[in-house]
């Protein structure tokens, strides 16, 4: 299954990709989470001032079948959350990289370097399953 | 653990399937999507590769008499080329399985039943059969079964089999396929009109092929819980076990203690139960297997036994069972989804009607 992972992002080994810019990282799910997952249907995250640790779960999502938790890929408060996927989560479906879930402020620039590159992150896919 | 492949194994990785394990077996969950699927079977037609299932033949004489004497529906006063859905239980009243007797002709009966439970079942059934003149095979491991489901499922394939007349609902006969023998029944699991297809491996492979060259839905196991869970059929292992009787499940209609005997009888006469099952629907949230539900003191009742997305309503919904004395007579029933509890709305009927007569 081919499966897309831009370049410019960093990942989790949760499947999260992070966006980093400045002092802010944008949070969504890789296209690989998305597609195991199947049709989304269900999408909780955090409130806008919410305090996140690194690693720790800050939602989830849910597809017909199942439940899956969201980790924080770095630790800070959440600054904005992507309203637009409240009504129609089945977004992600169609596009995981266009479909961020939070933007949270670095509160820790060192925790950046626990993120996988896509070039690892594409590794990790291909040995855990 | 090892797991077992279905014939059909080879067909579902070239189109993609994804495969778990389910009941010792690797069966596709899904191809494409979930949603894709459940709607083609509620609006078109979808066929599922159902092969893990077991299939017991008892023919001979007494036949009819002994299948009538292990379960607690009436097989003896159903006609011949009838299907009739049971629950097989032990002498307290609880559930071993539940399955679907085939009166395929006079002393020949097929039963259908759950994967997981062929040993269990088939040991039940040898036990049992001291005093009756017929012979019991166990034959899973030479079938293969398709469940061809939805709307379309009698014009798409009345032209592939050399002989299939409009049967009622529930009902069964031999036919051929490519002048093949194939067990036709006009059952399903998924609450519309559809067929299930019994016969040899080969033979189901090429029927699967015709099918889905014919662009028939290929459909998992995943729409096959939604669509089963939509129309509130339950699922052994979730609404039925063996510590709970027919009567938890809301299966009373299928228990005829008005037949001249059977296993469990003596119990079963009383409608024992401990368990009230519900019909739960929300407005927002999704509950899960094992979700605690409570009253409107919030006080625990019962739990979720099986929950879902509905594909048809958009909502979530559930099957519950409640301790009986605490069925709430204001009928606020709430449901625990990670410690926040949403509102659940009880429902009289069906989440969604199936289209099958």
């Amino acid at each position: 299954m081919a499966t897309k992972i831009p370049a410019n992002l960093k990942y989790t080994k949760d499947h999260e990709w992070a966006l980093i810019e400045n002092n802010t990282v944008t949070v969504g799910i890789t296209d690989f989470a998305q597609s195991a997952l199947g049709d989304i249907v269900f999408l909780e995250v955090p409130e806008k001032g919410t305090h996140l640790k690194a690693g720790s779960t800050f939602g989830v999502v849910e597809s017909i079948k199942s439940v899956s938790d969201l980790y924080a890929p770095v630790s800070g408060e959440v600054v904005a959350r992507n309203s637009d996927l409240e009504g129609s989560p089945e977004k992600i479906n169609e596009d995981a990289y266009g479909s961020w879930l939070i933007k949270v402020n670095i509160q820790d620039a060192s925790e950046l370097n626990n993120l996988l590159t896509a070039e690892q992150y594409q590794e990790f896919c291909n040995t855990s399953h | 653990m090892m797991t077992l492949k279905t014939h059909l194994h080879d067909e579902h990785v070239k189109l993609g399937a994804k495969i778990v394990p389910f009941a010792g077996w690797d069966m596709p969950i899904q191809y494409t999507s979930v949603k894709d699927e459940v709607l083609a079977v509620r609006q078109s037609v979808g066929v599922f590769d159902v092969s893990h299932m077991g299939e017991f033949f008892v023919e001979g004489p007494d036949a009819e008499q002994f299948v009538d004497h292990l379960v607690t529906n009436d097989i003896l006063l159903a006609p011949l080329g009838k299907a009739i859905y049971s629950p097989l239980c032990r002498q307290n009243g609880t559930v071993i399985d539940d399955l679907i007797v085939y009166k395929i002709s006079s002393g020949k009966v097929l039963v259908c039943v759950n994967a997981a439970n062929i040993e269990k079942d088939f040991s039940w059934f040898k036990e049992n059969h001291k005093n009756f003149n017929c012979r019991l095979e166990n034959r899973s491991e030479e079938f293969s079964l398709l469940a061809v489901q939805g709307p379309k499922s009698f014009e798409t394939l009345k032209p592939l089999m050399d002989q299939l007349p409009d049967i009622q609902y529930y009902s069964v006969i031999e036919s051929t396929f490519k002048r093949r023998p194939v067990i036709i029944a006009r059952t399903g699991y998924t609450g519309e009109d559809g067929f299930e297809i019994f016969g040899a491996h080969e033979t189901m492979v090429e029927l699967w092929q015709k099918l889905i060259e014919l662009e028939v839905k290929p459909c998992g196991l995943a729409s096959r819980d939604v669509l089963r869970l939509e129309v509130c059929y339950p699922l052994y292992g979730h609404e039925l076990s063996e510590e709970l009787t027919p009567y938890d499940a809301g299966l009373g209609w299928t228990v005829k203690t008005s037949k001249k005997d059977f296993i469990g009888k003596e119990k079963l006469a009383s409608k024992p139960s401990k368990y009230k099952l519900v019909k739960l629907v929300l407005d927002k949230g999704i509950p899960r297997e094992g979700y605690p539900v409570l009253n409107s003191h919030n006080e625990p009742i019962g739990s979720v036994t099986s929950g879902t997305m509905s594909v048809v309503l958009n909502k979530g919904i559930a099957l519950a069972l409640i301790e009986i004395d605490k069925v709430p007579k204001d009928e606020v029933f709430l449901i625990d989804i990670r410690q926040k509890y949403y509102t659940a709305k009880l429902l009289n009927k069906t989440f969604v009607t199936g289209g099958h007569k």
